[in-house]
């Protein structure tokens, strides 16, 4: 892992390096928070553990962080050497994970630019009462005490830089207009101006004044300077001689980058090229060596540069989201234009051959399917470290309010858009809490006399599905009550006193998102000031998600995030109602089926069924539902397409189908009324729009009636 | 306590010349090569340094050579660990790697600059030189 980001700064890594240990910590602790106590394997690596955040935080020089570690790899250490009985394994738990949480407190700070200062005496006085009673233990089970652990103080240090708290650090590039008369001089004024305030400044070219050549380079390639100064960027722009100046690029930049660019600067300029072709023999390391740093010319006060041009080689580079979407839209818009060309009507003239156009087509096709794979993978992660961070809010919870509770997860190895991941955190950190304190019963009598375990349990569950990412937290609690929930609805006057048998139970649960909306008389620590769920709701349809919640009373309830996957490209089949095309997608699509008129079933009501192989089926007419004219309205003559979405089944009656292809989804403009059935829709090659059914939403919509 | 210090860099030099003298003599090198040849006739003198000083990115040798060099001679004459030279490497170089090669290299501290002087002082205190 150390290697892949071994380009980072010493202080990141640290950073980085301690949180990944914590995580790791955690995850231990949590798996064996239940257990009896915690075996060799566990106690070593927590000793491990501890043993090198001590070493990196004493040559970091955060002492709180040392003496706070040290002391529970004291504790692990004694656990190790005497293997004593009886550990009272909980209160050991508690210990780690308040170590846990003090460091992890003091690394925010510093990750935030603070000084480390969280005061470590009381924990460190915790921990020491803690060591003596387990020391105690050991002597009375007659085991001799082990060497104290010896302690090697640190003997290197590394101290971070800091910028002066008032200093700005810029990068200006000035370009000059093309026909500049002595741009060099007219860049040494401007160096000049600036030497009275900088209080660091580096310029490149360098040899401005005994070197007139240099006046070319400036034009071809602007003239770099990195300036670190008290002053602001407009005084710094006023000093800088702009007549002849076609742009200015001024960029403000924190001390660590500004290291790193004097760095740079200090390289040659010329570009580095990478050959692709030869294979790029990567260096036999490219750990930096004695002697890569000589600087071959210099004058004081100017950019270094060194003797050995050494081209760094990353692993890992760090992307603007917004550029990722920039690039997931243009592959889109590339799609769209794809089908545009495949599919134009100037093909369709009659007797042409197209055999080589069409094995083109069918290499671009290809391309492109490959393309979007690639881009979509590099938005995925996992979602283990979310749910990691679950499964301690449940532990944390289930204790403070002495509950029993099995967490189980199911499927953290579910990947999803990092913009996903970083939405849907809060919200399941509510959802879980919730479950916690009002899902599982207070009383573990309560649910033996229902028959159930008295241990509660709460699964967290995640999985793809159909362009989807399920994300579900499940407990076997008490369940929503339908008629209570109503009750406070109508007692906080948020339904318009509608009677209870106007809404479905999935729409009474629906209530608790409601603003202002909170069952429980007594407020706790956790959960229940009514803030939670609509919050929660609207933070998951922010990111184009829902909720779903669905409950047994009595016997716990269910509460899933639905939310669509990001990059809206999905494999369809294009179909035709009257004028006009509809998209249906492919992996929904069950069976095409012709029919004839007898296979119907009419309701009184007006529904319709058909009849397949003996099953019923709701049956949905697009033309009647949407309006259109010209459609064909007998079954006979159209095409019956089952759909299936999440178990459930209809079917709809279209025309004729039209196409498969790859579809862009866009969502319908908000100034279009929200329509019933419709995800969104998408163009077509031959520029025609095309809209998409939303299945889910049909079904929805067909159970209502 | 003697010093060296060897910062090519004017603003540098004069500002970690004005620090250190704070705690003894301080003699400046301009070059990493003036920084071993000075090393070399302090031992002969039998006036060596108690702190060495130095920024990586030098002419002529760079910070990480002159440490190699350091650590060399004081191999060969056969000085012990606890009687070596103290060397903090200052630089603007602080990537992991850069401070890993010269944990490696063996100096004491690595401080990076802007140069902490609270954190610097620390230091010193803890190599056991104030």
């Amino acid at each position: 892992m150390a290697e892949e980001f071994n380009t980072d700064s010493m202080f990141s890594m640290f950073l980085f390096e301690s949180s990944q240990l914590l995580e790791k910590l955690e995850g231990i602790i949590l798996e064996k928070q239940d257990a009896e106590c915690f075996d060799d394997a566990d106690i070593n690596e927590i000793f491990r553990v501890m043993h090198t955040i001590k070493g990196s935080s004493g040559v970091m020089m955060y002492e709180n962080i040392t003496k706070v570690a040290h002391k529970l790899e004291d504790v692990f250490y004694y656990l190790r050497e005497s293997h004593p009985e009886d550990v009272p394994h909980l209160e050991l738990v508690e210990k780690v994970l308040a170590v846990s949480d003090f460091i992890t407190a003091e690394l925010e700070k510093l990750k935030n630019g603070e000084a480390s200062d969280g005061d470590e005496s009381k924990l460190v006085e915790d921990l020491d009462e803690f060591l003596g009673q387990i020391k105690g233990e050991i002597k009375k089970q007659g085991i001799r005490l082990p060497k104290a652990n010896k302690q090697e103080e640190p003997t290197q240090f590394y101290v971070k830089p800091v910028a002066e708290e008032d200093s700005h650090f810029y990068k200006v590039v000035i370009h000059y207009r093309n026909d500049t008369q002595m741009s060099n001089i007219r860049a040494y004024s401007a160096t000049y101006a600036l030497k009275e305030v900088a209080e660091d400044l580096l310029y490149t070219p360098e040899d401005i004044l005994s070197n007139e050549a240099s006046g070319d380079v400036i034009l071809a390639e602007g003239f770099h300077m990195l300036l670190q100064t008290k002053i602001s960027k407009e005084e710094v722009l006023e000093l800088i001689d702009s007549s002849e100046a076609e742009k200015i690029d001024f960029e403000e930049i924190n001390a660590e980058q500004y290291g790193k660019e004097l760095v740079e600067l200090g390289r040659e300029v010329a570009p580095v090229v990478i050959n692709l072709d030869d294979g790029v023999k990567p260096a036999k390391d490219d750990k930096p060596a004695p002697g890569d740093y000589v600087v071959k010319s210099k004058d004081p006060g100017k950019g270094k540069t060194l003797a050995k041009h050494q081209p760094k080689q990353q692993s890992i580079i760090s992307v603007n989201v917004e550029k990722m979407d920039a690039l997931m839209d243009l592959i889109g818009e590339l799609v769209i234009a794809e089908a545009t060309v495949l599919q134009n009507p100037d093909l369709k003239v009659p007797g042409l051959d197209l055999t080589n156009f069409q094995k083109a087509a069918s290499q671009l096709a290809m391309n492109t399917t490959e393309l979007q794979q690639v881009i979509m993978s590099m938005r995925m992660m996992p979602l283990t470290n979310t749910f990691q961070k679950m499964k301690r809010i449940v532990f944390d919870v289930s204790r403070k309010l002495d509950k029993d509770i099995e967490f189980e997860v199911i499927g953290e190895n579910t990947e999803v858009d990092k913009n996903i991941i970083e939405h849907i955190s809060d919200p399941l950190m509510h959802l879980v809490r919730n479950s916690v304190d009002h899902g599982i019963e207070e009383d573990a009598n309560e649910r033996i006399m229902l028959g159930k375990p008295a241990k509660g349990k709460i699964t967290l569950e995640a999985k793809n599905e159909g362009g989807k990412v399920y994300i579900s937290v499940r407990d076997d609690g008490k369940g929503l009550n339908a008629e209570k929930l109503y009750e406070k609805a109508a007692e906080k006057g948020l339904i318009d006193n509608k009677p209870m048998s106007d809404f479905t139970e999935k729409e009474i649960y629906r209530f608790i998102a409601l603003p202002g909306f909170s069952t429980k008389e007594q407020v706790t620590e956790y959960s229940g000031r009514g803030v939670g769920m609509d919050v929660v709701v609207k933070n998951i349809q922010a990111i184009g998600g829902r909720l779903d919640i669905d409950s047994v009373l009595g016997a716990g309830s269910e509460m899933t995030l639905v939310i669509p996957l990001t990059l809206a490209i999905i494999n369809g089949i294009v179909v035709q109602v009257g004028n006009s095309p509809f998209v249906l997608e492919t992996s929904s699509i069950k069976q095409f089926v012709r029919m004839t008129q007898d296979s119907l079933v009419q309701e009184p009501g007006g529904e319709e069924y058909v009849v397949l192989r003996g099953e019923y089926y709701p049956f949905i007419r697009l033309n009647e539902k949407y309006d259109l004219q010209d459609a064909c309205s007998n079954v006979d003559d159209g095409i019956v397409v089952v759909l299936e979405h999440e178990g459930k089944q209809i079917c709809v009656l279209i025309d004729k189908l039209l196409q498969q292809q790859e579809i862009v989804v866009k969502p319908i403009p908000s100034y279009i009324k929200k329509v019933k059935g419709l995800s969104g829709c998408t163009q077509l090659g031959d520029g025609s729009i095309a809209l998409i059914l939303d299945i889910a939403g049909l079904i929805q919509d067909e159970e209502r009636r | 306590m003697k010093i060296l210090l060897a910062e090519d860099d004017f603003a540098t030099r004069k500002f970690m010349d004005k620090q250190l003298s704070q705690y003894g003599e301080c003699d400046v090198m301009v070059d990493g090569e003036e920084a071993v040849d000075a090393f070399m006739m302090a031992l002969e003198d039998d006036e060596p340094y108690d702190l060495v000083c130095l920024d990586v990115m030098m002419p002529v040798m760079d910070g990480y050579q002159v440490l190699k060099a350091i650590r060399g001679i004081e191999a060969q004459r056969g000085i012990p660990k606890k009687n070596s030279v103290k060397v903090i490497m200052t630089t603007a170089l602080n990537d992991e790697r850069n401070v890993k090669l010269a944990f490696e290299l063996g100096c004491e501290a690595y401080v990076g600059k802007p140069i902490d002087v609270e954190k610097f002082e620390k230091v010193l205190n803890k190599l056991g030189l104030i």
